[in-house]
C-alpha cells in the first residue's frame, strides 16, 4: 500500500528512506550483536568439529596405549614356606590366588594362601620308603606333578579345587587327588633311581617317560578305558624302552599328543624322539641349542599347547624352539626366536596357563617375564640376592610367586595384560606354531585354547590396499575419462542430465552395492569369466571401430546427431557388446577351456576365489565413481573458457586442447578427485565385508579376495572381549585407517595446493 | 553542424598519427586479404549482423569501432569461425580468405585458426613456462626440433618486443608475469606459427596506458608483416593504429573507410555522432 502511494505521489528521495540517527545507533547495536553472534556460533562450531576430531584421536590413543606397556612387577611380599624345611620342589597358584601348593622333597603338599602365607591345608605323599629324586609337572592346566623316585618308582599327584559358594562367597577349598589310581608307580622293574622325569596328560592318556640311573629310557602310558560294568574310568599301563640318549639328559618333556619326546642333556643339545609308534621309537633330530663347551639345557618346558619348546641354559639364555617338517615330513628342531639373556644360568621356567608367554626364573635372582609370538621380553628383575628356585604364575597372568632357597616364599602381583602385541609381531614376519617358515597371518581367534593369536596388520593393510587398488583401476578411467568428456565435449543438455545421474549413483547405500556384488555378481562373474575378459577386449575395440565408422560416414547421415549427442550411440554398442559376451561366454570356455575357466584357472594353478578383488574391484569402483566423476567433472567445466579458446584459436584440435591445456588447468581437481576417491575406497566397509570374502591373504592376485582393516574392524568387534589385546588391536587398526585416510588427504591437499599454485590463479 | 564537426573532430582525431603527412588510403588501391559477402549471423533468434560486405586490406590495420553490443567482436570471430564454438550461432553468408570460402564444409578449422591468430580482450596465457607458452602452437603441428623451437621462441618475442624482459627467466611461469607482458606474449604466442592474419579482440581494454602505449606500437610494427583486425572501444586507440576504420552500429556495418577520412570527415551522420561523443 505505502509502496503504492509513494510511487503515485511526488518521487521520494534516498535521504528520507535513511533512518534518523537515533535509529541508526539502535540498528548499529542490533547488527553488532548479530555479529558477535554470528562470529560466536562459527567459531564454536569450528572448534567443535576440531575438537571431536581430536577426542576421536585421543580416544583411540587411549584404547591403544596399554598395548605399547611392557610387564610389571608389584611389591613382594615374603612369608615362611609352609609345611616342612624339605627343599621346595614346586609351587602353583590357583585361578583366584585364594589357594597355592608347594610340593616339598619329602612329599609335604602344603597349600596356602599366597597373599599372605596363611596355612590352608597339608597333606603327605606317602612315597612308601623312596626317596625323591627327580620330579616333573604335566601341562600346567593339567595340575599333574610327578616325582621319580630312588627305586624306580614314580608318585603322581594332582592339586584340586573345590569351587562352592556358601552365601554368596566365593570359596576355595584345596584337595590332593591321584590321576592313575595308586599314587605310586613302578616304572623301571629293575628298580634304578629315576634320575629324570618327565610326564604328561593328554587326549591319550597319561604319559611318563624317565631316564634311569643305568642310562636307560623308559616310556609309560597309561591310557584310559572305560569300564562297561562299572562305568569306572581304569587305567591300564604299557611300557616300552626306547633308544637311549646320546648324554645323559636334564630335562625330559613329552607332549600332549604324545607322539613327541623331547630331551634336553647336559652337554646343550636338544634331541627329538618320534614316539608316535612307540615300539619303534626314533631319535630324529639332535642339535645344539645352548652354545658353548660346558654349558647345559638347565630349564626346559612347554609353552601353552605343548609345540614350542623354551630352552634355557646355563648361559642365562632363553630361547624358543618347535618342530617344523622338513621336505621329507619329519619334524626337525628349528630355533624360532630367542629372548633377552639373563644375567645367570636359567633355573626355572613356568608358561601362562592361557597365552603362549613363561616366566623365568635365573641363579642371579632374576625374574623373567617373556612372550613367545611376540618375542618380546616384557620384564626382567632382580628379586632375591640368592638362586632362584621355583618360579610360578598365576593361571590369570596376574601374580607370580618364587622361591629362592631361603626358606621363604615370595609373592608379587604382576600386570601383563598385552604381551602379544609388539612392533615385530604386528608388522614382520613372524613364525607361527606349527607353520614351515615366518609369515604375515591374521587370525585373531579360533575354537581351542591352545591356539596362537596371529595378530599381523599387513595382511589388513594389504588388503585395505588391494581393495582400493583395484576399485581405483576400473574407477579411475572411466571416471575421469567420463568426466572430461561430459564437461568438455557433451552438450549442454545431455550434461544436464548425465551428471546428475551420476551424482545420484552415490547416495547408492553401499550395503546394496555389496549385496548385488557378493551374491548375485559374484557367482555370475564365476560361471561368466570369458564374457567378463572379452568384454574388457572387444568393448574398448568396437568403440574405436564406431567412432572410425561414425568418421567415414557421410556428413549428411552425421549431422542427423545433434553435436554433442554422439556419445549417445554407444549406448547400444555397449547393451550389445554385453550380451555378446555373455551369449558368447559358454562356446568360448567350451572352445578354448574345456567347459570351464574358473576350472582351467585352477589347472594351470592360479587360486581362484568367488569373491575376489574383481568383484570388489568392480563393485567398490561403481562406488567411488560418483565422487571422482563429480569433483574431476567441476574441475574440468571450470577451466577458464578463454583458455580453451586461445588454444582453439591456436590451431589446437579440440582434443589437443584438453590434453594440453584442460587437462593441465584441471589436473589440482583431478588429483584431489582422486584422493578422495582412494580415501573412500580405503574407509570403505560394507562392499569389501560382503563381497571380499575376508580372507586375509598377502597378495595382488585379481582372483583373489582379501581383509581389508574396515571390514576386519567390522568382523571382529563383536566377537572381541572388551579391554582384551585383540580388542585394543582392532583399535589400533582404526587407528591405522585413520592414519591412512589422514595421510592420503594430507598428501592430495597438499600436491592440490602446490598444482593450483603452479597452475590457476585465474 | 560545422561547430559540432569542429568540436568532435580534433577529439576523435587526435591520436592520428602524422596526420598531416600520412597519405590518404582508399581500398580500391589496396591488396584484399579477407573479403565478407553477405554475412548474416543470428544468435537463436537474435540477428547479430545483419548483411555485413566488406573487404579486409592485406598487411594493414583495421579497427571495427562501435558501441557495446553493436556486433563487432561477433564480426571479428567470424574470421576464425570462433563462433562454432556458440550452439545457437547460425551463420549465413561467406567470408574469403584468397579466395576460398573458409565457411565450406571442407574447411579444416584448427588449420583456418592458424592462419588466423586471435588475441583476446584478458591475456590468457596457459598455465605454463614463458618458453611453453610460446612453443604451444608450434608443437601442436607436430614440431619437436628443440633448436628450431628455441629460435621460433626467441624471435615471436624479440618481435613482440617482450625478450629483453623475460629472455632470463624463459621457464618461469607465465603468470608471473605483468598484464600488459602477457598480453604481449599472447601476441607474440600467437605470430610463433606464422599466421597471415592477426585478430585482436580488444586488446588493451584490461591494461594500463603504459602497457597500452607498448602494445600499440607493438601492432604498429606487425602490420609490416601481417593484416591486422582489431577491436576497439577506444576510438584514440583505433586512430592511432589503424589504417581503416569500419563503424558498426546494431550489427550493421554503417561506415567503412580510411581511419583519417572516417575520424576527420565521416560521411554519415550516425558515425559523426559516435566520434564525436554524442552517441547515446
Amino acid at each position: 500500500m505505502s509502496s503504492n502511494a509513494t510511487s503515485a505521489g511526488r518521487p521520494i528521495s534516498a535521504r528520507e528512506l535513511l533512518p534518523d540517527a537515533e535509529a541508526r545507533t539502535k540498528l548499529r547495536r542490533i547488527r553488532h550483536f548479530k555479529d558477535l553472534t554470528t562470529r560466536f556460533m562459527v567459531s564454536t562450531a569450528g572448534y567443535g568439529v576440531v575438537i571431536s576430531l581430536a577426542l576421536i584421536f585421543v580416544f583411540l590413543f587411549t584404547e591403544i596405549v596399554p598395548l605399547l606397556r611392557g610387564a610389571n612387577l608389584g611389591e613382594p611380599v615374603s612369608y615362611q614356606v609352609p609345611g616342612t624345611d624339605a627343599p621346595t620342589l614346586h609351587i602353583v597358584s590357583e585361578r583366584y590366588q585364594e589357594a597355592a601348593v608347594r610340593f616339598a622333597e619329602d612329599g609335604t603338599v602344603s597349600f596356602f594362601d599366597p597373599t599372605d602365607g596363611r596355612d590352608l591345608m597339608e597333606q603327605v605323599i606317602d612315597f612308601e620308603g623312596g626317596q625323591v629324586v627327580s620330579h616333573a609337572n604335566a601341562e600346567p592346566r593339567t595340575r599333574i606333578v610327578a616325582f621319580g623316585l630312588d627305586n624306580g618308582r614314580v608318585a603322581l599327584a594332582e592339586h584340586d579345587y573345590d569351587l562352592t559358594y556358601p552365601d554368596d562367597v566365593r570359596l576355595v577349598t584345596p584337595k590332593l587327588g591321584y590321576p592313575v589310581e595308586d599314587s605310586i608307580i613302578t616304572i623301571d622293574d629293575q628298580g634304578q633311581p629315576l634320575n629324570v622325569i618327565g610326564v604328561q596328560r593328554g587326549d591319550p592318556g597319561i604319559g611318563i617317560v624317565a631316564y634311569t640311573a643305568d642310562g636307560r629310557l623308559l616310556l609309560t602310558r597309561f591310557t584310559s578305558q572305560r569300564s562297561f560294568m562299572t562305568g569306572e574310568t581304569e587305567f591300564v599301563p604299557s611300557q616300552y624302552e626306547l633308544p637311549a640318549p646320546p648324554a645323559a639328559p636334564t630335562r625330559i618333556l613329552l607332549d600332549i599328543t604324545m607322539r613327541n619326546l623331547l630331551i634336553g642333556d647336559a652337554q646343550g643339545f636338544l634331541h627329538y624322539y618320534d614316539i608316535s609308534n612307540p615300539e619303534q621309537a626314533v631319535l630324529r633330530d639332535s642339535r645344539q641349542v645352548i652354545e658353548g663347551v660346558g654349558n647345559s639345557v638347565t630349564a626346559m618346558e612347554f609353552l601353552l599347547g605343548t609345540v614350542s619348546i623354551i630352552v634355557g641354559g646355563s648361559d642365562g639364555s632363553v630361547a624358543q624352539y618347535f618342530l617344523v617338517r622338513d621336505e621329507g615330513n619329519v619334524g626337525r628342531i628349528t630355533r624360532i626366536r630367542e629372548f633377552d639373556q639373563h644375567p645367570g644360568a636359567i633355573t626355572s621356567i613356568f608358561p601362562e596357563y592361557s597365552r603362549k608367554g613363561f616366566v623365568v626364573g635365573d641363579a642371579a635372582g632374576h625374574v623373567g617375564v617373556h612372550y613367545g609370538t611376540s618375542a618380546s621380553t616384557l620384564l626382567i628383575k632382580r628379586v632375591s640376592d640368592h638362586p632362584l628356585q621355583s618360579v610360578a604364575v598365576t593361571p590369570r597372568n596376574n601374580g607370580m610367586l618364587w622361591t629362592d632357597g631361603t626358606g621363604q616364599i615370595h609373592y608379587a602381583s604382576l600386570w601383563n595384560r598385552h604381551p602379544e602385541s609388539s612392533i615385530k609381531s604386528l608388522w614382520r614376519k613372524v613364525w607361527y606354531e606349527g607353520r614351515s617358515s615366518r609369515d604375515y597371518v591374521w587370525q585373531s581367534s579360533s575354537a581351542t585354547d591352545e591356539f596362537e593369536p596371529k595378530f599381523s596388520l599387513i595382511p589388513l593393510s594389504v588388503g585395505t590396499l588391494k581393495a582400493a587398488f583395484y576399485a581405483m583401476l576400473f574407477a579411475m578411467p572411466l571416471a575421469i575419462f567420463g568426466a572430461i568428456y561430459t564437461a568438455y565435449f557433451m552438450s549442454p543438455k545431455m550434461r544436464g542430465l548425465v551428471k546428475p545421474t551420476i551424482e545420484v549413483m552415490e547416495a547408492l547405500p553401499t550395503v546394496i552395492l555389496g549385496f548385488l556384488a557378493g551374491l548375485w555378481m559374484a557367482p555370475f562373474v564365476e560361471n561368466h569369466l570369458p564374457a567378463v575378459f572379452s568384454v574388457l577386449l572387444l568393448l574398448p575395440l568396437f568403440m574405436l571401430g564406431t567412432a572410425w565408422l561414425w568418421g567415414s560416414l557421410p556428413r549428411s547421415i552425421r549431422y542427423l546427431v545433434p553435436p554433442g549427442w554422439e556419445a549417445a550411440i554407444l549406448i547400444p554398442l555397449v547393451l550389445f557388446t554385453g550380451w555378446l559376451c555373455v551369449t558368447l561366454s559358454p562356446l568360448i570356455e567350451v572352445w578354448f577351456f574345456d567347459g570351464s575357466m574358473r576350472q582351467w584357472f585352477t589347472d594351470v594353478g592360479i587360486t581362484y576365489d568367488q569373491r575376489n578383488a574383481l568383484v570388489v574391484g568392480i563393485a567398490m569402483g561403481f562406488a567411488v565413481i560418483p565422487t571422482i566423476f563429480s569433483i574431476a567433472e567441476d574441475a574440468v567445466f571450470n577451466v577458464p573458457k578463454h583458455l580453451t579458446q586461445g588454444s582453439l584459436a591456436l590451431g589446437a584440435t579440440p582434443w589437443q586442447t584438453v590434453i594440453g591445456v584442460v587437462l593441465l588447468t584441471a589436473s589440482p581437481g583431478i588429483f584431489s578427485a582422486v584422493m578422495i576417491g582412494f580415501g573412500r575406497a580405503v574407509g570403505e566397509t560394507m562392499i569389501v565385508l560382503m563381497a571380499t570374502g575376508n580372507s586375509p591373504v598377502v597378495n595382488f592376485n585379481i582372483f583373489e579376495g582379501m581383509r581389508t582393516l574396515s571390514a576386519n574392524i567390522a568382523v571382529e568387534m563383536p566377537e572381541a572381549a572388551v579391554g582384551s589385546t585383540h580388542y585394543r588391536l582392532l583399535f589400533l587398526a582404526a587407528l591405522v585407517l585413520f592414519g591412512f585416510t589422514f595421510i592420503l588427504n594430507t598428501i592430495a591437499e597438499v600436491v592440490r595446493q602446490r598444482l593450483r599454485a603452479k597452475y590457476s590463479s585465474l | 553542424m560545422i561547430e559540432e564537426n569542429q568540436q568532435g573532430a580534433p577529439l576523435a582525431s587526435a591520436g592520428l598519427a602524422n596526420k598531416d603527412n600520412r597519405k590518404r588510403l582508399s581500398l580500391r588501391n589496396e591488396e584484399i586479404s579477407m573479403q565478407v559477402r553477405d554475412l548474416n549471423l543470428h544468435y537463436g533468434s537474435d540477428q547479430a549482423l545483419k548483411n555485413i560486405s566488406m573487404d579486409i586490406p592485406n598487411k594493414r590495420v583495421t579497427a571495427f569501432i562501435g558501441p557495446s553490443g553493436c556486433g563487432k567482436s561477433t564480426l571479428l570471430r567470424c574470421f576464425n569461425r570462433m563462433n562454432d564454438l556458440i550452439d545457437i550461432c547460425r551463420i549465413e553468408g561467406e567470408i574469403t580468405i584468397e579466395g576460398n570460402n573458409i565457411y565450406h564444409p571442407s574447411v579444416d578449422v584448427p588449420e583456418l585458426r592458424r592462419k588466423v591468430g586471435m588475441v583476446f580482450q584478458k591475456p590468457n596465457p596457459f598455465p605454463k613456462s614463458i618458453y611453453e607458452n610460446i612453443a604451444y602452437g608450434l608443437r601442436l603441428q607436430g614440431v619437436k626440433n628443440r633448436r628450431k623451437l628455441d629460435e621460433v621462441v626467441e624471435n615471436s618475442l624479440r618481435r613482440a618486443a617482450l625478450w629483453d624482459e623475460v629472455k632470463d627467466r624463459l621457464n618461469d611461469n607465465a603468470f608471473g608475469l605483468s598484464g600488459g607482458q602477457q598480453q604481449r606474449l599472447v601476441i607474440a604466442r600467437a605470430i610463433a606459427i606464422e599466421p597471415e592474419v592477426i585478430l585482436l579482440d580488444e586488446p588493451c581494454s584490461a591494461l594500463d596506458p603504459i602497457s597500452t602505449a607498448k602494445v600499440e606500437e607493438l601492432i604498429i610494427d606487425l602490420k609490416e608483416s601481417y593484416t591486422i583486425v582489431i577491436v576497439t572501444h577506444n576510438m584514440q586507440q583505433a586512430a592511432r593504429v589503424s589504417d581503416f576504420t569500419a563503424y558498426m552500429y546494431l550489427g550493421e556495418l554503417i561506415e567503412y573507410d580510411d581511419t583519417a577520412k572516417l575520424f576527420t570527415n565521416p560521411a554519415k551522420k550516425a558515425t559523426e555522432d559516435y566520434i564525436t561523443g554524442r552517441y547515446g
